[in-house]
C-alpha cells in the first residue's frame, strides 16, 4: 500500500499532498499543467526528494530519509524518459534483467513486445526511433520486471488516439492480471476514465477534490475504448 | 551572421596550410641523413614502455577520481579544480626542477625514497612519476568533461530499473563517456610522451625520445635528428590523431 504526503516547496507554490492507494489501485492525478502532478510523481520516483512530509510503500520507508533510487522497485516512465542511446530497444527493454531472468520471463517479454507495438522496431538503434516509438519502448522497460508500483507520467504523449486506445487496453489487462498499483498523471480525461478508478484533481500544488474517474468531465473529443473492467 | 562559405574556405585552407606548413621541415636541405638505429630504438622502447606504465598509473588514478568529481559539491569541485589547474599550467621545467627537489636527498621523502633503494632521478621511476605529474592533471579535466557529458537522467533511469550505482558505472556511464575517454587519455598520452623540459631534469637517463632528439642535435647536428624525429612522429601522433578524429565525427554525428 502507498501512504505518502509530500511536500515540495516551488518557486510559485508549495505541493503538498497526501495520498494513498491501495495494492492494485489505478489512481489518476489531473489537472492543469504546472499543479504539482509531475513533482508527486518525481517525488515517488525518487528523482526528486521532498522538502518535508514522509513516503510508505509496501512497508518501506523511502522518505525520510531518501531511499536509493535502485532500492525502490517502480516502474517510472516520466514525461521527457529517454533510451540509454548506445543500446538497441531489445536492450533497452531488457535492462534490467540478467540472463537467467530474460529466459525465464520470456513469454513475458514476448508480451511486451506484441502489445506495444515493438517487434519490427527490437533490434534497432535507440537512436532511430521517433518520438512516439521511443515512449512504447520506454514503456515496456519500465514494465519488463513487474514492478507493483507503476508511475506513469503522461504516458501517451506523442501517440494517435488509435494506438492511445489500443495501449490503454493492453495497460488495463496487463494492470488486471499483474496486479500492480498505477498512478497516472495525464491531461487526458478520456485516458484517465480509461485507465483510472479514482482521479484526484490537483490546483497550485493541492487537492482540489476526488472523484470517480468516470464521473471526470469528458473534455476528450473521443473516448478511448476499452475501459478497465471493475 | 555567418561569413559566406567562399570566404571560409579560404580561412580554413589558409590557417590549415599554415598549420601544416612546419612539416615541410622535414624537407629541408640538411644533408645525408645518419641514422643511429640502435640509439633510435632504445630511446623509443624507453619511452613507449614507460610511457604506457605511467599512463596505465594515471588512468588508474584518474578515472575514479574523474567521476567522483562530478559528484562533487561545489566547494569540493573549485579547490580541487585549482589545484588541478596549477599542475596543468605549470611549466615543464618548472615542473621538473621542483620534482627533483622534493623527491631529492633532502626531503623526507626522497631519503625514504632512496633508504628503499628507488633512485628518485636518472631512472625508471623517476622517468614514470614526472610523467604521471606532466599528464595526470590533462587526464583528469577530459574524463571529468566526459563524465558530466553522459546525462544524468539516463543513470537515474538506470538506478530505477534496479541498477547498483557501480553496475550504472558500467554498464551506463563509461559507455556514454568513451569516446571523452579515449580523447582524455589521447591528450595525456601525447603530453607524457613528448615530455621533454621536466624530463630533462630529472630523468635524462634512460634517454627517451625528446631526450635523445635533443642528444643527436647537440652531438651531430639536424642530420641525425631527422630520421629520428620521423619515427616519433609516426609512433607518437596515430593513434591520439585517430581517437580524437572519431570522437569528433561522433559528436558531429
Amino acid at each position: 500500500m502507498l501512504d505518502c504526503h509530500i511536500i515540495k516547496h516551488r518557486a510559485d507554490f508549495t505541493v503538498d499532498v497526501a495520498l494513498r492507494a491501495g495494492v492494485h489501485a489505478r489512481l489518476g492525478i489531473f489537472g492543469d499543467s504546472a499543479a504539482g502532478k509531475s513533482t508527486v510523481l518525481a517525488c515517488l520516483a525518487g528523482i526528486e526528494t521532498p522538502d518535508a512530509g514522509y513516503i510508505h510503500w509496501d512497508g518501506q520507508r523511502w522518505y525520510p530519509p531518501p531511499c536509493p533510487l535502485h532500492q525502490r522497485r517502480i516502474g517510472y516512465l516520466s514525461q521527457r524518459e529517454r533510451l540509454f542511446p548506445h543500446l538497441t530497444v531489445e536492450e533497452n527493454v531488457l535492462f534490467a534483467l540478467d540472463r537467467r531472468q530474460r529466459a525465464s520471463e520470456e513469454v513475458w517479454i514476448t508480451e511486451l513486445r506484441a502489445g506495444l507495438g515493438l517487434d519490427t522496431l527490437w533490434k534497432k538503434p535507440a537512436t532511430t526511433l521517433s518520438g512516439g516509438q521511443v515512449r512504447r519502448a520506454a514503456l515496456a522497460r519500465s514494465l519488463c520486471r513487474r514492478p507493483p508500483l507503476v508511475l506513469l507520467d503522461e504516458p501517451f504523449v506523442g501517440l494517435d488516439r488509435p494506438r492511445i486506445r489500443s495501449l490503454c487496453g493492453v495497460l488495463c489487462d496487463w494492470q488486471a492480471r499483474l496486479g500492480f498499483t498505477l498512478l497516472l498523471v495525464d491531461h487526458d480525461p478520456a485516458v484517465m476514465r480509461s485507465l483510472c478508478e479514482t482521479v484526484i484533481i490537483m490546483q497550485h500544488g493541492r487537492i482540489a477534490s476526488t472523484c470517480a474517474a468516470r464521473q471526470l468531465r469528458a473534455d476528450a473529443q473521443e473516448p478511448p475504448e476499452p475501459a478497465c473492467a471493475d | 551572421m555567418q561569413p559566406p562559405a567562399a570566404v571560409r574556405r579560404v580561412l580554413f585552407t589558409a590557417v590549415a596550410l599554415a598549420l601544416l606548413y612546419p612539416l615541410y621541415g622535414l624537407f629541408a636541405p640538411v644533408g645525408s641523413w645518419q641514422w643511429h638505429g640502435h640509439h633510435a630504438f632504445a630511446s623509443l622502447r624507453v619511452s613507449f614502455a614507460l610511457t604506457l606504465v605511467a599512463l596505465a598509473i594515471v588512468v588508474l588514478i584518474g578515472t575514479p577520481l574523474a567521476w567522483s568529481l562530478k559528484h562533487a559539491s561545489r566547494k569540493e569541485r573549485t579547490a580541487f579544480d585549482a589545484i588541478i589547474l596549477l599542475s596543468v599550467l605549470m611549466p615543464p621545467l618548472a615542473l621538473g626542477l621542483l620534482l627533483a627537489l622534493a623527491f631529492g636527498p633532502s626531503t623526507a621523502i626522497g631519503r625514504l625514497l632512496l633508504s628503499m633503494n628507488i633512485p628518485t632521478s636518472n631512472s625508471d621511476a623517476s622517468f614514470i612519476v614526472t610523467q604521471m605529474y606532466a599528464s595526470l592533471g590533462y587526464y583528469v579535466i577530459g574524463a571529468t568533461a566526459a563524465f558530466e557529458a553522459v546525462p544524468a537522467d539516463l543513470e537515474q533511469s538506470a538506478a530505477l530499473l534496479g541498477l547498483k550505482p557501480w553496475r550504472i558505472f558500467r554498464r551506463i556511464t563509461l559507455p556514454l563517456a568513451r569516446l571523452g575517454l579515449a580523447g582524455a587519455l589521447s591528450l595525456a598520452w601525447v603530453r607524457a610522451l613528448g615530455e621533454f623540459g621536466a624530463i630533462m631534469v630529472t630523468s635524462y637517463y634512460p634517454h627517451g625520445m625528446p631526450v635523445q632528439l635533443w642528444v643527436n642535435l647537440q652531438d651531430s647536428g639536424l642530420p641525425a635528428v631527422l630520421p629520428l624525429l620521423v619515427l616519433f612522429l609516426a609512433t607518437a601522433l596515430p593513434l591520439p590523431w585517430i581517437l580524437h578524429l572519431r570522437m569528433r565525427r561522433h559528436r558531429y554525428a
